[in-house]
């Protein structure tokens, strides 16, 4: 079993390396006897090292005898300067049974799991249970038979609708649809809310945000001027529209990585290049060689970790410490990037990140223009140079200096030094010019996206940065995919190095994640889809399926996800329908003393896990329950209202944060402008991701903010008073408001122990503390605002 | 809780519960809140959930420290050392002439330029006979209990870069802030308190803002909370108008009396708990908070010694003052900057050196001499680590072909330490006769960091933070030495 600890261990059960023993030596032996070190002569990194003869003599693991392999002696001495590891804490007693059970059982070694060929497990035949099993229970439920726990029984069904309704859209289910729901009995009711959810425009809000989280998407660049990102929100909604559209998984990566470099190039597939214009970026770096590779740093982190869960950038300065990745595979990984220009220059902040899509026919009105304009300002400075030379040498030399001075010297003194003709010219020109300028003006604005607009020319080799130092390149590389896949090199197209082209190396790359024979990217993608319904992944280290990650709970299940995904097409609301129509997805949440005792982790999925709201569900469901929340889909970012104390953190307080009216400042969180210096508090008090890195999941805290800001803040109480509007508390008796806003906020009836502490609530407020009777129908409203009940999902 | 110790494991279900704030432990919780006879006796099991703990609790450092808090008084922009501490003689009588001399600051790199002579008088302080210019008059009455870094250099002499490097170690954003790995290591003492604390000029902030006081990676638990010192010191501090302090408590009984009810069939839900007490938390932060900064109780005696009663002294004093209180109610890390928004509202003396320098050190000195007397009177100085500097100092030359002005120095600069187990009267490192560029003992902001983190009891190369497949640490992978020559 992998609970050691929890579950005993019993001598007859076999050890399986991978997830017990390897954990072990690369956390607790690698520092000296791992890819970088050998010392003594033993390194654990393969069977062939790790059984070897060291430099003692001795065998530091000898199949089958415990007893006479030193590894054993040496993590059980008793003598501090004897006992491995030097450093650290010691081994703990599991771990060493762990270790002296898999020598005695013969020292097994395989290969990380994750680097091996998706395997094709059937789902397990489940001799104990009768009928037909979906084929997720029975992974599930075979694992919980083997450690002798039950699977809960199925959520109520209020519950169950509360919690597919955020799972799917983020949003909770009105009071007549929890109803509707429970009132239908009909084999297919689960089954048709999910189709609906699945339907609704909110659902690629809920989905798409996830990815943004993956992909550290902000609008801004970070450092002193924090400044923005033209069009980044399309970027937003090109992911939250592919959701919505279940764009296949494989072509939505394309579409990010080689958008530009597809045979079917479309304004859809250029927005997606915004992937790489998310990160942070210094318009005035200190060294601006080690910001370039900064910057691919951050695309090689992000793309590593995001499409394939390995975490490449680790590479960056010398070999992977745990993994079998190269320093060479790094760049050879960098190689393939070789193409991206900076998100911009200081000075130009749109040339190489905006992309003109507008019609052909705009285009070339708007060439048109600009060549209209360049003749005419060279007629008119021929003219002026003309006025000019005839001027005295101060007033000459004055029209050399900047364009104020030299225009003051020409209105001053160009009539008189020119004859008429040359006059009655230049001022036609003048009046070209002005009415060019109009006709710009007058032309419908250009459509750009943000994305790869222009590239870097490549025309010389990637080398291996000695130590990650971008002034210490060492060998040369070509573009070639990490070592550890065994995949053929990739045939690069000759291209000729442009300023204008791609080098069209980005597609070899996704070409390369997205084919069906990747041992990662099925299983990295499924296992996400997982995490986003379950709270965690089959792998938890989502980011990160290499030796370091954690191991996979249900590995066989997880193969047998990522074949479906494929088989699917990589279809991620198929993949949703699969998960859902399972007892596993629609298992109650309550907590049983046994399964808590045995498996208190929930690892095997006895239950299913509850879960706080997200920051973004918290926010929209407060705008929901008072009916406020405006319901718009895409468009350009929103910029709610901030105090003038959180802006007085700002270097120039309030800049960049722009102006919505109310009904935009309403729309769902999603939409809310991403200022990497400012992030909105009552989003990043709950657990908002710092957008700089990739995020694969949310941390989930409780602390003392996050009530100050439901109690105390301008937006709860403002939200707590059109709760209190939009149930008319004014004229209705108390229990009635009692009635109307527990529905309101909790989608479920008010029990008659609640209408009476509402009540009493109420009441008290008035006679006791002397409030208005509005005053404390609002209190009451924020009070039920605050409930766990509302913050929580079973 | 087990100290974080160098390991190359992912985050076990037990530190990940703990990074992410899964939850107060049930005996904390239990005694945290018996006090206000909130909950029943029986209502929790100590064993269900004795796994989640506050992310916030006082944890136990790796070796005895010297330091239990930190003070950080940044001079945001960058003073210039060689008008303040770093005492260059040579350049006496030098003013106007050329130099080659290479730099590298806003203006890109030179090789040369006009010497500006340094503008204020030296002279020797102290026991150890420290030379101090006109501008620091009351901090050079402390040099012998002060240790001046005068080799420092960082890899950036651009604002936005070197915030990030000062405060985080790194010149990109994303990574964690000083006082985010000193609460992250050691959590806090006093919970009803924020463990870190900045405090800003009136003005504006500093460039950045936010990403200054960020915890990066790390769960916002870490973040530092800006404190204010007029008004609620606290975003949302203060309870909304027409709520009282007992109206408050009205709601937040009949808040928790829903959360029993609800929490009644999930008693194995230790985040129910978490949620609950940390509403009682918040109440009594709504205290502590004003309490913290409420200066009534202090004498006229100390206000004037922090120089609250001037008008160019009293807002650093009031920040100073409050530091002082905040430290000695157990808050972990506390950041007051010197200057806000830009130009000369800060440090960043490009135009009128003297106009700029007259005016910060003017507002600063005093306030700083008072702290350091304060802590020093009450038996604090000991165990609190003040440290002084901005992101970079300022160069020999001019920055323009009149004026006084100088661009940004990154190749040398002088930083100070007190108290917490530094030495006093001691002067570490050197730069040359122009003060251009470290040459003795170069230190790196590592090295500050590093030292920063060990007087506080943390090994700089074990506290480390599992992210992104690598152990992070502020001082980076490569190991980085304390100062050890200033530690007493």
């Amino acid at each position: 079993m992998f609970l050691s600890g929890t579950i005993g261990l019993a001598a007859d059960d076999p050890i399986d390396f991978q997830k017990q023993v390897q954990p072990i030596l690369a956390k607790k032996c690698y520092a000296c006897h791992g890819p970088d070190e050998a010392e003594g002569g033993l390194k654990f990194t393969s069977r062939e090292a790790a059984f070897a003869e060291t430099d003692s003599g001795g065998f530091a693991i000898v199949p089958g005898d415990a007893e006479s392999s030193y590894l054993l002696e040496r993590i059980t001495a008793e003598d501090e300067y004897e006992r491995m590891p030097p450093e650290g804490d010691p081994l703990t007693e599991d771990e060493i049974a762990l270790i002296r059970g898999w020598i005695e059982q013969g020292a097994a070694w395989e290969n990380h799991w994750a680097f091996e060929p998706l395997t094709k497990p059937a789902p397990p035949e489940l001799s104990h249970l009768s009928g037909e099993t979906h084929p997720i229970d029975a992974f599930v439920l075979d694992s919980l038979h083997q450690a002798g726990l039950q699977a809960n029984p199925a959520a109520e069904k209020p519950e169950l609708l509360r919690r597919v309704y955020y799972d799917l859209i983020g949003l909770p289910p009105s009071k007549s649809e929890v109803d509707a729901f429970v009132a239908d009995t009909s084999p297919d009711a689960f089954k048709n809310v999910v189709e609906k959810l699945l339907a609704s425009q909110h659902y690629g809000e809920r989905w798409g945000r996830h990815w943004l989280d993956l992909v550290r998407y902000a609008e801004t660049n970070s450092f002193e001027r924090d400044g923005p990102k033209a069009n980044a929100w399309k970027f937003r909604d090109f992911v939250i529209r592919s959701f919505n559209e279940d764009k296949p998984y494989d072509q939505f990566v394309r579409e990010q990585l080689a958008g530009d470099e597809l045979i079917d190039v479309t304004p859809e597939t250029l927005t997606a290049t915004g992937y790489y214009r998310l990160g942070i970026w210094d318009d005035e770096p200190a060294d601006p060689l080690q910001a370039r590779f900064d910057a691919l740093d951050d695309i090689i982190l992000t793309t590593g970790q995001v499409f394939f869960g390995l975490t490449m950038n680790c590479a960056r300065c010398h070999d992977h410490k745990i993994d079998p990745i190269p320093q060479k595979d790094y760049y050879s990984m960098l190689s393939f990037f070789e193409d991206i220009t900076p998100y911009a220059e200081r000075g130009d902040a749109t040339s190489y990140n905006q992309i003109d899509i507008s019609s052909d026919q705009l285009k070339a009105r708007y060439a048109d223009n600009d060549r209209q304009r360049l003749q005419l300002e060279k007629d008119i400075h021929e003219i002026e140079q003309i006025g000019i030379a005839k001027m005295s040498g101060p007033d000459q030399r004055a029209t050399e200096g900047n364009k104020r001075d030299r225009n003051r010297v020409l209105r001053a003194k160009l009539q008189s030094n020119l004859d008429s003709q040359q006059w009655d010219q230049y001022t036609e020109y003048q009046q070209a010019l002005k009415k060019n300028q109009q006709e710009l003006r007058q032309l419908p604005p250009r459509e750009q996206v943000m994305g790869l607009a222009q590239y870097r020319k490549v025309d010389e080799p990637t080398y291996v940065l000695f130590r990650g130092s971008p002034h210490s390149p060492s060998d040369e590389v070509g573009p070639a995919f990490p070592t550890l896949f065994e995949s053929p090199k990739p045939e690069l197209p000759s291209i000729e190095p442009s300023t204008d082209s791609s080098s069209k190396r980005r597609l070899l790359l996704a070409e390369w994640i997205t084919d069906p024979e990747n041992r990662l990217t099925s299983r990295v993608m499924a296992n996400r889809i997982w995490q986003y319904h379950f709270g965690r992944g089959i792998v938890e280290s989502s980011n990160n399926f290499g030796q370091l990650g954690t191991p996979p709970t249900h590995p066989r299940l997880l193969d047998y996800l990522a074949n479906r995904f494929i088989e699917s097409g990589w279809s991620v609301k198929a993949m949703h329908r699969l998960i859902l129509s399972s007892q596993t997805y629609q298992m109650s949440s309550r907590g049983n003393p046994e399964s808590l005792a045995a498996d208190p982790a929930n690892s095997l999925f006895w239950r299913f896990d509850p879960r706080r709201l997200s920051a973004e569900e918290i926010r929209d469901s407060i705008l929901a329950a008072n009916g406020s929340l405006n319901r718009d889909v895409y468009g350009p970012s929103v910029y709610p209202e901030l105090s003038a104390e959180v802006l007085a953190g700002q270097s120039k307080p309030g800049s960049g944060w722009g102006k919505s009216s109310p009904s935009q400042q309403n729309r769902r969180s999603v939409y809310i402008h991403v200022k990497r210096s400012l992030i909105t508090p009552m989003l990043s008090a709950f657990d908002f991701p710092d957008p700089d890195q990739t995020c694969e999941a949310r941390f989930m805290t409780l602390q003392p903010a996050q009530a100050l800001s439901l109690l105390n803040g301008d937006f709860a109480a403002k939200q707590a008073q059109k709760l209190a509007d939009s149930v008319h508390a004014a004229d209705i008796e108390d229990s009635e408001l009692v009635r109307r806003v527990i529905p309101a906020v909790l989608s479920r009836e008010a029990t008659d122990a609640e209408i009476a502490d509402g009540v009493e609530l109420i009441e008290s407020l008035q006679t006791v503390h002397g409030l208005s009777e509005a005053k404390a129908d609002q209190l009451y409203c924020l009070s039920v605002m605050n409930w766990n009940e509302f913050l929580f999902v079973d | 809780m087990k100290n974080p110790t160098r390991n190359f494991c992912g985050r076990t279900r037990r530190e990940f519960l703990w990074q992410t704030g899964g939850g107060f432990s049930a005996a904390a919780l239990t005694s945290m809140l018996a006090g206000d006879g909130f909950l029943s006796p029986g209502n929790l099991s100590a064993s269900e959930s004795a796994g989640s703990i506050n992310p916030l609790m006082a944890k136990p450092p790796h070796f005895a420290p010297k330091a239990k808090s930190v003070i950080f008084l940044f001079m945001y922009g960058g003073p210039s050392h060689i008008d303040t501490f770093d005492y260059k003689p040579t350049m006496v009588g030098m003013d106007g002439k050329t130099v080659d001399v290479p730099t590298f600051g806003r203006g890109g790199k030179k090789t040369g330029g006009r010497i500006v002579e340094p503008r204020w008088d030296f002279a020797q302080h102290g026991q150890c006979g420290k030379w101090v210019s006109t501008l620091f008059p009351n901090v050079a009455k402390h040099v012998d209990d002060i240790a001046f870094l005068h080799s420092m250099t960082a890899d950036s002499p651009i604002h936005g870069s070197a915030m990030l490097m000062m405060n985080s170690g790194k010149i990109l954003s994303g990574s964690p802030s000083l006082g985010s790995w000193a609460t992250y290591g050691l959590g806090s003492v006093n919970e009803n308190l924020p463990g870190y604390v900045v405090m800003l000029d009136p003005k504006a902030g500093p460039i950045s803002g936010a990403k200054n006081w960020s915890s990066g990676y790390m769960p916002a638990t870490y973040a530092g909370t800006v404190f204010r010192t007029k008004g609620a010191p606290i975003l949302n501090l203060d309870r909304p108008k027409g709520m009282s302090q007992e109206v408050q408590r009205a709601l937040i009984d009949s808040i928790q009396q829903a959360n029993d009810r609800h929490f009644a069939p999930r008693q194995d839900n230790s985040d129910l708990e978490s949620r609950i007490a940390s509403y009682e938390l918040a109440y009594k932060m709504q205290s502590a908070a004003p309490e913290a900064v409420d200066l009534a109780t202090e004498d006229e005696k100390t206000l004037s010694m922090y120089g609250i009663d001037r008008e160019e002294t009293n807002d650093f004093g009031t920040r100073c003052l409050i530091a002082r209180r905040l430290v000695d109610r157990g808050v972990r890390f506390v950041q007051l900057y010197s200057g806000g928004a830009h130009n000369d509202d800060n440090w960043d003396a490009h135009g009128d050196l003297e106009l700029n320098h007259n005016r910060h050190a003017g507002r600063t000195d005093l306030p700083i001499a008072a702290l350091l007397t304060d802590l020093k009177q009450r038996g604090m100085l000991d165990e609190t680590l003040v440290i002084w500097g901005g992101e970079f100092g300022r160069q020999p030359t001019a920055e323009y072909a009149e004026g006084s002005g100088r661009d940004h120095n990154s190749y040398g600069f002088t930083m100070w330490m007190a108290g917490g187990g530094i030495k006093g009267g001691v002067s570490f490192g050197t730069t040359d006769e122009l003060g251009a560029a470290a040459v003795e003992n170069p230190l790196h902001v590592k090295n500050l960091h590093a030292t920063a983190l060990h007087q506080m009891g943390l090994d700089p190369n074990q506290l480390s933070y599992f992210y992104s497949g690598l152990e992070q640490k502020l001082v980076g992978v490569e190991h980085v030495e304390p100062i050890h020559q200033i530690i007493a």
